[in-house]
């Protein structure tokens, strides 16, 4: 029999690293995402889902509180380990305590995404009784006037500032992220000073999405691929990491699958309405959890999306940004309405960055994408 | 000795493993992480408020082969989870 050494105490990267290659063969759904609602009390100007926080509609068509805990009973039933709850605003719903207790006590690892406007004193008790793996919260700017011309809604800033306080406050493992556009670009620096002073980490996304219905409004808030560079070049982690990624890219051996990343191998995507994906992006084909169950979703739909093969015609696969651009079927179907296909932007900036970070001479060396 | 285990812990089975996740009013310290083996997840299993530590000790011996110090070990194993908060003595 098995010794019985007191507990095995193991280094939790350690074991998470261990369980995700262990679990890689079996298909195991370990992470996921679930959106429980579109709805929100800002009104962003880049952002790729945003309804009105009074919407009735969107309330009648998003999943009841108990759908909602049967699909957390399934997810858990299969092994869903991570999970990160997110919107919208998924505080706008009136039953998040309840859904957030529920999912805690199924023994999930919850990680809020908010924009921490609505985090009160019981919202903050609420988050110190029962723990977050982590609270992410997206910060728009570091002045009033930045923040809210991104958010359109007065009085947001000073409400996001106190949300952070009380998370703070409360000893709450808490992290600062903002998605990098034109409105805020001048202020990105300013903002990670302002998670350092609050002792947190700090990260930004400068790749806005098109609205998942390809409105392409938001892309007017893009920056400009010379500024994506200029921001990864002030950020000392992140020069460092794009350029090792630049100067490994033409040796990383890719796979031969349409979905080449963990997307369908051990982690999924929930929509308001019960819908399940296989990533946040790709929305193209879902499977109905209020018609079947997730255990027939995960093992059919995103089972047969996940052995999808690649195009042979697909010229992003031959090209040498590939590892470099970021291009997957979640930015082909948003932005061009395909599984596969160059996003243009996305080029660009793989382009200058590989032009800054390994001094490539784009105009001489052919570029086969 | 009577153990009840403590609703602030709750035990997941994955990949074969019995993890032991701390759910309420604890410190979202993920540095390290409790996994109990085969003879572990037994005897969490038979933690129930209403057995004595003694007839836990019992049932083991009759399901596993025996080991030297077992009771020693499984004392050990006890104190181990009454440390971390997963088990509390029953009144």
């Amino acid at each position: 029999m098995d010794c019985l050494h007191g507990i095995d105490e193991i280094r939790y990267s350690d074991w998470r690293d261990s369980l995700y290659t262990r679990a890689l063969s079996r298909r195991i759904p370990l992470s996921g995402g679930i959106e429980l609602t579109f709805r929100c009390n800002n009104n962003c100007v880049h952002c790729y889902c945003n309804l009105p926080a009074s919407d009735r509609n969107e309330m009648v068509r998003e999943m009841d509180t108990e759908t909602i805990k049967k699909t957390i009973d399934s997810i858990v039933e299969e092994g869903c380990l991570w999970l990160f709850i997110t919107g919208g605003e998924p505080l706008l719903r009136r039953d998040f305590n309840d859904i957030w207790v529920y999912a805690k006590k199924k023994g999930l690892f919850l990680t809020l995404f908010t924009n921490g406007t609505l985090i009160d004193e019981e919202i903050a008790d609420l988050l110190h009784e029962w723990r977050p793996f982590s609270v992410e919260i997206t910060l728009y700017g570091a002045t009033e006037k930045t923040y809210e011309s991104i958010t359109r809604q007065p009085g947001s800033f000073r409400r996001c500032i106190k949300g952070i306080e009380r998370l703070i406050e409360r000893g709450i493992f808490l992290k600062l992220k903002t998605m990098a556009m034109k409105e805020n670009f001048s202020e990105i620096g300013h903002m990670k000073e302002m998670a350092e002073r609050w002792g947190v980490s700090f990260r930004f996304d400068p790749l806005i999405n098109s609205r998942l219905n390809m409105d392409r409004s938001p892309l007017s808030q893009r920056l400009r691929p010379e500024d994506v560079v200029v921001l990864d070049m002030i950020d000392e982690e992140r020069r460092d990491a794009w350029k090792d990624l630049c100067m490994r890219a033409e040796e990383i051996k890719g796979s031969e699958l349409l979905y080449d990343c963990g997307a369908g191998a051990n982690s999924f995507h929930i929509d308001p309405y019960g819908n399940l994906y296989i990533c946040i992006m790709a929305r193209k084909e879902g499977y109905n959890l209020r018609k079947g169950s997730f255990k027939d979703g995960w093992n059919n739909l995103i089972a047969s999306l996940k052995e999808k093969r690649a195009s042979p015609e697909n010229k992003c696969r031959t090209c040498n940004l590939y590892h470099i651009c970021g291009n997957c079927p979640g930015w082909s179907q948003s932005e061009i309405g395909v599984d596969e296909g160059p996003v243009d932007y996305l080029c660009e900036v793989a382009r200058r960055r590989a032009e800054a970070f390994i001094d490539m001479d784009f105009q001489n060396k052919e570029v086969k994408g | 000795m009577i153990y009840h285990k403590d609703d602030s812990f709750v035990a997941r089975r994955l990949d074969e493993e019995l993890i032991l996740i701390p759910v309420r009013n604890k410190i979202s310290d993920m540095n390290y992480i409790y996994i109990l083996n085969e003879v572990g997840a037994r005897i969490w299993e038979l933690i129930d408020g209403l057995r004595d530590a003694k007839d836990i000790v019992r049932i083991i011996q009759e399901e596993y082969e025996p080991v030297e110090d077992l009771e020693a070990d499984l004392l050990e194993f006890i104190a181990d989870l009454e440390k971390i908060g997963a088990i509390r003595p029953s009144a």
